[in-house]
């Protein structure tokens, strides 16, 4: 295993998820809130407000024009002069004390005030137009505007201009900044909260990739390393084979007495060496079937066969078994079985391997019973008639059950059966024999026709095994793990 | 440390560390209160439902240096985070730990804590070197909180531990407030006097290098002075000697 490579480094900061240094107003409070907000202080207060952000864009503009700004703005020079003044606001900067005054020729003035967030200025906020409280009488400079402003109504437009007192108006003032304070502070702490939300969902989806990668890199390896056994595993059980051939001939020659006759007893020890060396070469050639699946060199033919001459030839290969154990062998194969397609000589080893296991783990006065039906139970979820008039078929499959008496099998040992080498008792005093080859080979030619094998419990006692074979299905060469 | 020529700014990130429930948020929570709101912004505070962080929690503190002359003043923003101590924040503790100018490990006093401190400690080491820093170069003080609760580790052994450690160690009982101006005070001596030895601070806001911790304190409107504050440290090297 190589060492643990450190994590590298988060690609963002955290000053960077805070924005640290960048608050800007309008990414922390949307326009809408700050028109609501300033329109409600206009209801109060009458004076109209604004908000600009710090680089100058609009972003909320509450209350009506003055009617006394609306005559002077009829007038061309008095329209100049107003969209002087009210340019020069807009520019204004608050200063170094943040809060500076600007006159209008009507004699009312605005407030240009920095709106600070963070003890940084992040925008203004402009109060005005409105009457100083002291001003009683329209100056000259608003009658001297226009030569077109009659003296009269000037001064009643005048008389209805809002007055305030300048403290008061600070108030007002300092009262919208805290609201918009406490707003812009939530703002910006629901701002840090998703962002550090997505930067440590990101941080720990890097860490996770990052797992995968050297899991992958394990896994690759014993892949490999499981390949380089399986060669091993052929090599070793091609060379074992040779020698014993002659072991299993020369011994079958002895006892046929080709090379002279034997007593008894010698015909009996030959007999052994005989039975000893074929069940060594079954065994041998078990290795080498799985050797050959796992790495998807077995050969297979595919062609359109039918499944009953095969189950039957299986039964009748193992009856003397059975009959020898006193357990009852049946064959129950339905009348509709179709043709399918597959390598009848490996459906063969299946079925013998799955028969013959069931024999063996089922007591005297038992029942082994073989079965195949038709089926286009999809095995999906849902309802089962979902669609089958389009999907039934391509599902036609035969499914043949394999149902003893026996001992049956733990549920926790469902699926490690299956696996090459595993006994459910593996223990060195344990009562049935055999390498715990079988079912791994079964498994894999099953799949090799593109079926399945499940393991289902057989009431009161025993176990069935489920192969189900697709009718349709082409036979692939095995998948090479 | 970020310097913003620009904008006239230094930013200072010093951080909370240590163990779940030691007391950091509270520790933030104290030096909230016990400081005057001119100086110091809104403590963010990002937690779950049951009081525990989630993310971190930030207080800013902002001071002014006023220069010779109008228009060269300087501020210095002091940016204080705590991580969050639950385990599987791990990687919300090291976002945060990124670019710290210095450290306060705050343990937990009780001795049944001594392990999670340890543990810390060592996940603080560990985050230190992924980001590619070390306990070695950073300043790092170390407070032992909780001193108001029974089953604690009495004050011979922290001044016998805290003798044997490099680190500055100071005392603490942060629900009540106490030890929590020493603590802060401790860290920023020496994150200053590291910092200022590097870039030469001082001079960029135009004060003496040992003037910081007085205007500290008088902006934040402290009513102890800071050498008493500092006399609470036992153990460490809270000043470098001048060479």
């Amino acid at each position: 295993m190589t060492a643990q490579a450190p994590p590298s480094q988060p690609n963002v900061s955290i000053e960077d998820l805070v924005f640290d240094g960048r608050i800007r107003l309008e990414d922390l409070v949307g326009r809408e809130g700050l028109d609501e907000l300033c329109k409600s202080f206009v209801t109060l207060f009458g004076i109209p407000v604004r908000i600009y952000s710090s680089d100058g864009a609009l972003l909320a503009d509450a209350g009506a024009e003055h009617e006394l700004c609306g005559y002077v703005n009829t007038m061309p020079d008095g329209r100049r002069a107003c969209a002087a003044t009210v340019g020069g606001v807009r520019s204004q900067d608050p200063g170094e004390s943040g809060d500076v005054t600007r006159p209008c020729f009507t004699g009312a003035v605005y407030r240009v005030m920095a709106i600070e967030y963070d003890a940084r200025r992040v925008g203004r906020l402009i109060v005005g137009p409105f009457l100083p409280s002291t001003l009683t009488e329209p100056p000259p400079t608003l009658l001297a505007v226009d030569k077109g402003v009659e003296a009269d109504r000037a001064k009643a437009l005048f008389a209805k201009m809002p007055r305030a007192k300048s403290d008061t108006v600070t108030r007002i003032a300092d009262h919208l900044k805290a609201a918009l304070d406490l707003i812009l502070f939530s703002g910006h702490k629901a701002h840090v909260t998703s962002a550090m939300h997505l930067a440590s969902v990101r941080e720990s989806y890097r860490q996770l990739e990052e797992k995968t990668a050297r899991l992958q890199e394990a896994f690759d390896r014993l892949k490999e390393l499981d390949r380089l056994k399986s060669n091993f595993l052929a090599t070793v059980s091609h060379e074992l084979r040779t020698p014993l051939t002659s072991i299993i001939g020369y011994s079958e020659m002895l006892s046929e007495g080709l090379a002279g006759e034997l007593k008894a007893e010698q015909a009996d020890f030959v007999k052994t060496i005989h039975d000893k060396g074929e069940q060594l070469l079954s065994l041998i050639m078990g290795l080498l079937d799985l050797s050959k699946l796992e790495s998807g060199t077995m050969r297979m033919t595919a062609r359109g066969i039918r499944i009953d001459p095969v189950l039957a030839e299986v039964v009748s290969t193992l009856t003397p078994t059975a009959r020898k154990k006193n357990v009852q062998l049946i064959l129950d194969v339905g009348p509709e079985l179709g043709e399918m397609r597959g390598d009848p000589e490996r459906l063969r080893q299946v079925f013998l391997n799955l028969v013959e296991n069931a024999l063996k783990f089922t007591p005297a006065s038992g029942s082994v019973t073989l079965s195949a039906r038709m089926s286009d139970d999809t095995g999906d979820e849902g309802d089962e008639s979902d669609g089958l008039s389009l999907l039934a078929p391509t599902r036609a499959k035969i499914v043949v059950r394999v149902a003893d008496t026996g001992i049956g099998i733990p549920d926790r040992e469902k699926t490690k059966v299956f696996d090459a080498f595993y006994q459910v008792d593996s223990s060195s005093t344990r009562e049935y024999g055999g390498t715990g080859l079988g079912l791994s080979i079964v498994k894999r030619l099953v799949e090799a026709h593109s079926g399945t094998i499940a393991i289902e419990d057989n009431a009161p006692r025993g176990t069935v095994f489920v192969v189900s074979l697709p009718q349709a299905a082409p036979v692939d060469a095995p998948p090479v793990s | 440390m970020q310097i913003n020529f620009a904008g006239r700014e230094i930013a200072i990130k010093l951080v909370y560390y240590g163990p779940a429930l030691s007391g950091k948020t509270t520790n933030l929570r104290s030096l909230h209160q016990l400081t005057t709101e001119q100086s110091r912004g809104r403590l963010m505070t990002l937690e779950t439902k049951d009081d525990r962080t989630l993310f971190f929690d930030m207080l800013p503190l902002t001071l002014r240096a006023e220069g010779a002359n109008p228009g060269t003043g300087m501020t210095l923003r002091i940016k204080i985070f705590t991580v969050p101590g639950q385990v599987l924040h791990a990687s919300t503790r090291r976002l945060v730990l990124q670019g710290a100018d210095g450290i306060a490990f705050i343990a937990d006093s009780q001795v049944s804590e001594t392990e999670h401190n340890a543990a810390s400690f060592l996940d603080l080491r560990k985050n230190l070197t992924d980001l590619s820093l070390s306990l070695k170069s950073l300043p790092v003080v170390i407070q032992f909180n909780k001193r108001d609760l029974p089953k604690v580790r009495s004050d011979e052994e922290i001044a016998s531990l805290a003798s044997r450690g490099r680190e500055p160690v100071f005392k603490a009982a942060a629900v009540n407030g106490q030890g929590v101006l020493e603590t802060f005070f401790g860290l920023l001596q020496v994150t200053w006097s590291k910092l200022d030895g590097e870039h030469n601070l001082s001079q960029l806001l135009g004060i003496q290098s040992n003037a910081l911790l007085p205007m500290a304190a008088r902006q934040l409107g402290l009513k102890t002075d800071v050498a008493t504050l500092l006399s609470a440290c036992v153990g460490g090297v809270l000043k470098k000697e001048p060479k």
